[in-house]
């Protein structure tokens, strides 16, 4: 160890006792935030906002996860709906045709994704920018198509009919609105925790040294498509989980959760709610869910509706709405302490 | 004089506004208590590639429930209907009929999806145990497999191997007459197109055993260009065409199959081209295409049916589609059971529903039931004619059997096993 090394080394050593003490935080904040979405069922008999969670859960997996990707290491990706749509009918097809236990086809769903993933993300991770995000989707395409041409097994454009079965276990119900409704919650808080754990880990930094700076964090002895595809795999687990979480709501799984739609809709999410703060695609999917549920009530020209915010959103405000307001805390806590100074 | 009162909202008004705000939300559980109206959820597709159709739901159930309600409503209950965009997007048809059900009251579904929408507000239906009446899938297998069933589902639509066999039989007995060996097909590429072509087939083959499939083509669903499938059919030089493209793929492919005039050329069986959305739309309509029934007003050749598609011209201003007439008998049939039952309530329409006949414009002898055993629909007009290329634009249908369909649907769901 140099004498610059050493030194370094005790200055970061109270950073890490940071680091841990935010990790607490995390998980008490998870914990808090559990505890009140899983109360609620006790305060209101809404059936609607229990599904509106459950939505919230599936698409906030999905879009948070590709934050993973999109905003932490600069891969943006334009198939990441495939895994969406993979986690969906594997779970699906793995219930209706083997009926396991729901764990168990949850396990192996993880696992079919992070095989898939792996021999996709192998190939996509060595491309750049719009190379990376073209084969992205052609990748999602390939997907899609396949469900569509593969019907004998899929079900074709009809999806997976006939409903998944909801075998209970261990005294959890799926089949039971409120027991779904609480694992979804789990599912979905669980997952964030696990992605705020990446994105805090020094594998987190060295995602952002990526995207800031590929060929410096190449020097540096990182081995960069290694580190790609880990993060390309485990984002493609969450946007599986995501994937579960649909099929169970719906009772079924459909080709258009696999379709290129389902991946802009991740993308719009991200820029709604901003990629620069971990729970920007999570505010961004409360966003969007609740506009699409409210415009639709009213107007079959929800089109127009979403397009203007949008707009406003890429024209106006330039950023995700998160992003805008952890600027303007900033920009008044700078203000406030240059008073003070 | 001094003025005592500041500015602004005063105490008093305040209370009066939350009073009224209390109120306002309060009246939707009041209504419901009170009123007698009762309120149906419909998901439809209203925007997108199929809107024209998914309006033409719309407008026919309104059209219907109108009638309803001037002769005094569902059993004594007016019926208000929700409707709302799916977006023909499987998860929002799930997510919309949840919501109609558990947010809006609705108490019955008119459930107009398409194919995999139709499946997704199907496991809604079993999941809360809504009635659910289905008025747009003709995927035989909703209703056909057991798998399927559930007490309170039911569908209105025609049924995908009803128009196989029907299609099949007319186009052999055209085959035998005509001399025609080999037959081309060109259907999209999706379940639908798929099925329904493997379907036809196999009944054309069945009562004209020397048909011999020379070509097949499989255009993608919503292809703008169909030059090299034209030119594919054309090379092969088959004596006769079967396709299942529908809507605007189906005028788009005449529109450019006309310039290499193909039609002169062979015999054309397009399952899906007497419909007015496909009629009106084609520029040059060639003479001769032959055609099943999806809907037209001059059959069956009724006053009661000629009359049904002019009050929708009139009110509406264009003809109705094969999804109006489909959504029409849905609120025809509920109004019956609603009668028979005395009660608008969803199990026991569901029960009096069950094997019911009633009077009805698209009845193939001026009835259609609803087929007790598995919740379809049954004894609708079905039959095939050629096109002339102005109004009435198919001036004379033959109508299938119902006999010889009931036999070969048996048959059918015996070698699928769904019996």
């Amino acid at each position: 160890m140099t004498e610059l090394e050493a030194g370094r080394a005790q200055a970061l050593t109270p950073v890490r006792g940071g680091a841990a003490l935010h990790r607490y935080r995390d998980v008490l904040i998870a914990l808090i935030a559990f505890a009140v979405l899983a109360s609620l069922p006790l305060f209101t008999g809404s059936k609607a906002l229990l599904d509106f969670v459950i939505r919230c859960s599936a698409y906030g997996l999905f879009a948070t996860s590709l934050n993973l990707l999109v905003g932490y290491t600069g891969l943006t990706s334009f198939g990441h709906g495939m895994f969406f749509g993979l986690g969906a009918y594997s779970f699906g097809l793995i219930m209706q045709k083997l009926g396991v236990p729901i764990p168990v086809a949850f396990v192996a769903t993880l696992a079919i994704t992070a095989m898939v993933a792996a021999i996709i993300g192998a190939i996509c991770v060595r491309l750049k920018e719009i190379y990376f995000a073209f084969v992205t989707l052609a990748f999602q395409m390939l997907i899609h198509s396949t469900i569509l041409s593969w019907a004998s097994f899929t079900g074709g454009d009809q999806g997976l009919r006939g409903g998944i079965p909801r075998p209970a276990f261990l005294g959890i119900d799926l089949a039971n609105h409120v027991h779904l409704y609480i694992a979804s919650c789990a599912l979905l808080i669980l997952g964030l925790l696990a992605m705020r754990q990446i994105a805090q880990s020094p594998f987190g930094y060295t995602l952002r040294m990526i995207r800031d700076n590929a060929a410096r964090a190449s020097f540096l002895g990182i081995d960069v498509w290694r580190a790609k595809l880990t993060v390309f795999v485990l984002a493609a687990l969450f946007a599986s989980m995501g994937g579960m979480v649909m099929a169970l709501f719906v009772s079924g799984a459909y080709p258009e959760f696999a379709y290129w739609t389902i991946s802009g809709e991740g993308i719009f999410i991200n820029m709604l709610g901003g990629v620069s703060t971990f729970l920007g695609p999570m505010v961004g999917t409360v966003l969007l869910l609740l506009l699409n549920d409210t415009v639709t009530r009213f107007t079959e020209y929800h089109g127009i509706v979403l397009g203007v915010v949008i707009l406003f959103f890429a024209l106006g405000l330039r950023k995700g709405l998160l992003d805008f307001v952890a600027e303007w805390f900033a920009r008044r806590r700078d203000a406030g302490e240059g008073r003070h100074a | 004089m001094t003025r005592t009162r500041t500015p602004g909202i005063s105490r008093r008004s305040t209370l009066a506004l939350m009073g009224a705000g209390a109120m306002s939300l309060a009246a939707p559980w009041v209504a419901r208590a009170q009123s007698k109206t009762i309120k149906i959820g419909m998901p439809t597709i209203l925007s997108g590639r199929v809107a024209q159709l998914g309006t033409s739901s719309r407008n026919a159930v309104m059209l219907e429930v109108e009638k309803v309600n001037a002769a005094g409503g569902l059993a004594g209950r007016q019926i208000e209907m929700v409707i709302r965009d799916s977006k023909g997007q499987p998860q929002e048809a799930a997510r919309v009929s949840r919501e109609l059900v558990n947010t809006d009251g609705c108490e019955l579904l008119i459930d107009a999806e398409a194919s995999s929408g139709a499946f997704a507000v199907h496991e809604v239906a079993r999941d809360l145990g809504v009635f659910c009446i289905h008025t747009n899938s003709e995927t035989s297998a909703l209703t056909a497999d057991p798998k399927q069933h559930i007490p309170n589902a039911f569908r209105t639509a025609r049924q995908g191997v009803h128009d196989s066999i029907v299609g099949g039989s007319y186009a052999a007995a055209i085959a035998k007459a005509k001399g025609l060996k080999k037959w081309a097909t060109c259907s999209p590429d999706y379940a639908y197109g798929r099925d329904t072509t493997a379907e036809f087939t196999l009944y054309l083959k069945r009562f004209a055993p020397d048909v011999e499939i020379i070509s097949e083509s499989w255009p993608k669903l919503f292809q703008p260009d169909y030059t090299e499938v034209v030119t594919k059919i054309l090379q092969a030089k088959p004596q006769a065409l079967y396709s299942c493209l529908w809507g605007g793929d189906l005028t788009s492919y005449i529109d450019q199959a006309n310039i290499y005039a193909m039609f002169g050329q062979m015999e054309v069986f397009a399952v899906n081209m007497a419909d007015y959305t496909a009629l009106t739309v084609v520029k040059n309509l060639p003479k001769g295409i032959h055609s099943g029934n999806r809907y037209i007003k001059t059959f069956p050749t009724t006053p009661e049916n000629a009359a049904w598609g002019d009050a929708y011209k009139a009110k509406y201003n264009e003809y109705p589609t094969n999804w109006s007439w489909e959504n029409a008998t849905a609120v025809m049939l509920m109004a019956e059971a609603a009668k028979k039952a005395n009660s608008a309530d969803g199990k026991k329409i569901a029960e009096t529903l069950k094997g019911l006949t009633i009077k009805c414009p698209f009845g193939a002898d001026g009835t259609v039931t609803m087929r007790g055993d598995d919740h379809t629909l049954v004894g609708y007009a079905i039959g095939w004619g050629t096109t002339i290329p102005q109004e009435p634009y198919v001036p004379e249908v033959k109508a299938g059997d119902w006999k010889t369909i009931f036999e070969l649907e048996a048959e059918w769901k015996k070698s699928k096993g769904y019996t």
